[in-house]
């Protein structure tokens, strides 16, 4: 009769747990395995033998810690690794449940997206030019963009066209999407206008002005396609702002807008459907949309140049008595800043343009003699740096990531580090028992203490770092899961931030009193050191040869 | 002697030994009898055996089935148990006379 599965495991566990128990316990390891027999019910009988494989394991521990605890009663010549001592099959036997269970982890698919993410710190290394920040190919990418195209799924070539590293590319991805789908318009404003030629920005700006006429946004990129003309001088080291009546008017057009939309919250949807859709659970991909701000690249720093025109201009009409006309320049900075604030957080820009704004409205109010609106503005005024100062904060967060999130970074760094390490010492221990014993067989393999020592280390190093990998990166799956599973795209910011800190090369970017030592810096370094090692290799590998070749012609 | 912590499991045990001190007994058995799963008979029977308390010996059942380890008490495990009982019972006693008033 075939034994049941449950009765199988049973055996089986017993009879490796007599394999790994001390010598004076094998009588009572074949007691356990042999009343088996007799144990009614097959579940049953796993549960006899998981109590007596604890046992025995635990004695085997305890032999393993205390040497002297578990003497050998009985002593065969044929028995492995005689010769060695009894030490020796319970550290081969800790060794290989080490490794058994380490390797177990890559069950779970979050410690391999964990693993994926510790060895992102190498890319930096291996790929130099990515280093500097120059945009690399992305296989991935590539694998959904063909799928995305025969699919003609517009969904998901938005989704790439927000991502691909190719301006060209990212340009041709975001018109096929558009096409198939024009409600997806907004691709043109999130994937950014760099690199494209004028007319093309031009096409796109009037399409997302037919398509969303009450946002500021499109101005914004008009704007920066003509260009802020800027002089800078002792006087203006901020820059100056010479007249330009074309910037001028699409800056006007963007302050009078009644809202001011990124559509960041359109892309976070859009990224959850189509990473749910094609089953990617790359972390990279899924928190690559949350580093973009959803602003034309100098569309910040250009309205916060416009809004101090407008205080300017503002003042100088206050000061021709033209109060009506100076009320709506200041209330023009003010709303404007107010909805850079509530749409992208970026209130903080303008804060000082702002609190300006606000100030002189409540002034305008007071002369006007309406005191309630000018007590008003008067406290919109004060309260303006707490709410600026925490935007900025959020935003510093956003970019830098908590330090829980920096601390775990450096973990999952580590730990990943620490599994490779540990990985290529348990293969050189296994090659070297192979070379000294000469022979494949098992029975024939007899490893020196150094290497027991070493293979053992590594096997529990191994466990160790991939327990604390799984570990620190858990909450952050969670996040993804969060966000692909609900939509919760809260924990977005600190899986980006996380995934930052963590493609950064373990001991780069360091900081030496006021110098940072960035990560590109540290990789020229690595690869500077590694030629210099190999060139030193080389020559005395070199020396050696003609110092043992004129040995040998000389005694010749 | 030496002799080993006597734990309330391990007094299960012996007290399941007593009962017939001359027969051998199957680990199973004992298991069963005593509601004491693998985990914690075998430990209370090694250390048992360690103290010389406890005699095993293999048998052969039947025909083409492993021989089963069986076990007994050893003269001196027998004392040692009929010692503790008869301890058990005295302060068994003391303790009823106190909690009873003195009416033993």
């Amino acid at each position: 009769m075939i034994p049941a599965a449950p009765r199988t495991v049973a055996i089986a566990l017993l009879r490796f747990a007599i394999w790994i128990a001390p010598h004076d316990t094998h009588d009572w390891g074949h007691a356990m395995l042999n009343e088996l027999n007799h144990v009614e019910g097959n579940w049953s009988a796993l549960i006899w033998s998981l109590g007596g494989a604890g046992v025995l394991a635990k004695h085997a521990i305890v032999a393993l810690i205390l040497p002297g605890s578990h003497r050998r009663t009985v002593s065969t010549a044929t028995e492995l690794f005689e010769k060695e001592g009894p030490m020796r099959k319970p550290t081969l036997a800790v060794i290989a449940v080490c490794v058994v269970a380490s390797l177990l982890f890559f069950v779970a698919p979050v410690f391999r997206q964990a693993f994926g993410v510790s060895l992102a710190q190498w890319h930096n290394v291996f790929d130099v030019e990515r280093s500097f920040g120059y945009p690399r190919p992305n296989p991935e990418l590539d694998a959904l963009a063909k799928k995305a195209e025969q699919n003609r799924d517009a969904e998901a070539l938005a989704f790439i066209a927000v991502r691909y590293p190719n301006a060209i590319q990212r340009a041709r991805f975001a018109d096929e999407a558009v096409h198939l789908d024009p409600t997806l318009n907004w691709v043109y404003a999130v994937a950014g206008s760099a690199y494209l030629s004028p007319s093309e920005i031009d096409r796109r700006v009037s399409m997302l002005k037919q398509w969303d006429p009450g946002n500021a946004l499109p101005h914004l990129f008009a704007a920066q396609k003509i260009g802020a003309t800027v002089t800078y001088s002792k006087e203006f080291p901020q820059g100056k702002l010479e007249p330009s009546p074309a910037w001028e008017k699409e800056m006007n057009a963007a302050f009078q807008s009644p809202k001011l939309e990124n559509y960041l919250d359109r892309q976070s949807q859009l990224d959850r459907r189509v990473l749910s859709r094609y089953r990617l659970d790359d972390p990279f991909e899924a928190a690559s949309g949350d580093d973009r701000h959803g602003f034309p690249n100098y569309g910040v720093w250009e309205c916060s140049l416009y809004a101090e025109s407008l205080l300017e201009s503002g003042k100088s009409l206050e000061s021709r008595g033209d109060r009506k006309a100076a009320f709506e320049k200041y209330w023009a900075v003010a709303r404007f800043g107010q909805m850079m604030g509530d749409g992208a957080g970026f209130m903080f820009v303008m804060s000082k343009d702002m609190k300006e704004a606000y100030t002189r409205l409540g002034a305008l109010s007071q002369i006007e003699g309406n005191n309630g609106a000018a007590a008003f503005y008067a406290a919109l005024a004060d309260q303006f740096d707490k709410t600026a100062d925490k935007q900025r904060l959020l935003l510093r967060n956003s970019i830098q990531g908590s330090e829980v999130s920096q601390w775990n970074a450096f973990l999952v760094r580590l730990s990943g580090l620490l599994m490779l390490i540990c990985a290529l010492l348990l293969l050189l221990c296994a090659v070297g028992i192979v070379v000294r014993s000469r022979s494949f067989k098992l029975s024939s393999l007899h490893p020196s203490r150094l290497t027991l020592a070493l293979g053992f280390g590594a096997a529990v190093g191994s466990l160790l770092s991939s327990a604390v990998l799984f570990v620190s990166y858990w909450p952050y799956s969670e996040l993804l899961q969060r966000f692909l599973s609900k939509g919760d795209d809260s924990g977005m910011f600190e899986l980006s931030a996380f995934l930052r800190d963590a493609q950064h090369p373990l001991g780069s970017r360091f900081s030496l009193g006021t110098w940072v030592v960035s990560s590109s810096i540290t990789v020229f370094y690595f690869w500077f050191a590694v030629t210099i090692l190999c060139a030193l290799a080389l020559a005395v590998a070199v020396f050696r040869h003609y110092q043992t070749r004129s040995r040998v012609h000389d005694a010749a | 002697m030496k002799t080993p912590r006597l734990s309330p499991q391990t007094l299960r045990v012996l007290e399941r030994f007593v009962e017939r001190p001359t027969a051998w007994r199957y680990g199973y058995e004992l298991s069963r009898e005593t509601g004491l799963k693998s985990g914690t008979l075998y430990p209370i029977l090694m250390r048992l055996a360690k103290y010389s308390l406890l005699e095993t010996k293999w048998v052969t059942t039947e025909d083409g089935v492993p021989p089963r380890h069986t076990y007994r008490l050893t003269p001196s495990g027998v004392e040692l148990v009929r010692a503790t009982f008869a301890q058990q019972r005295a302060t068994l006693k003391v303790r009823r006379a106190a909690f009873s008033g003195g009416q033993a």
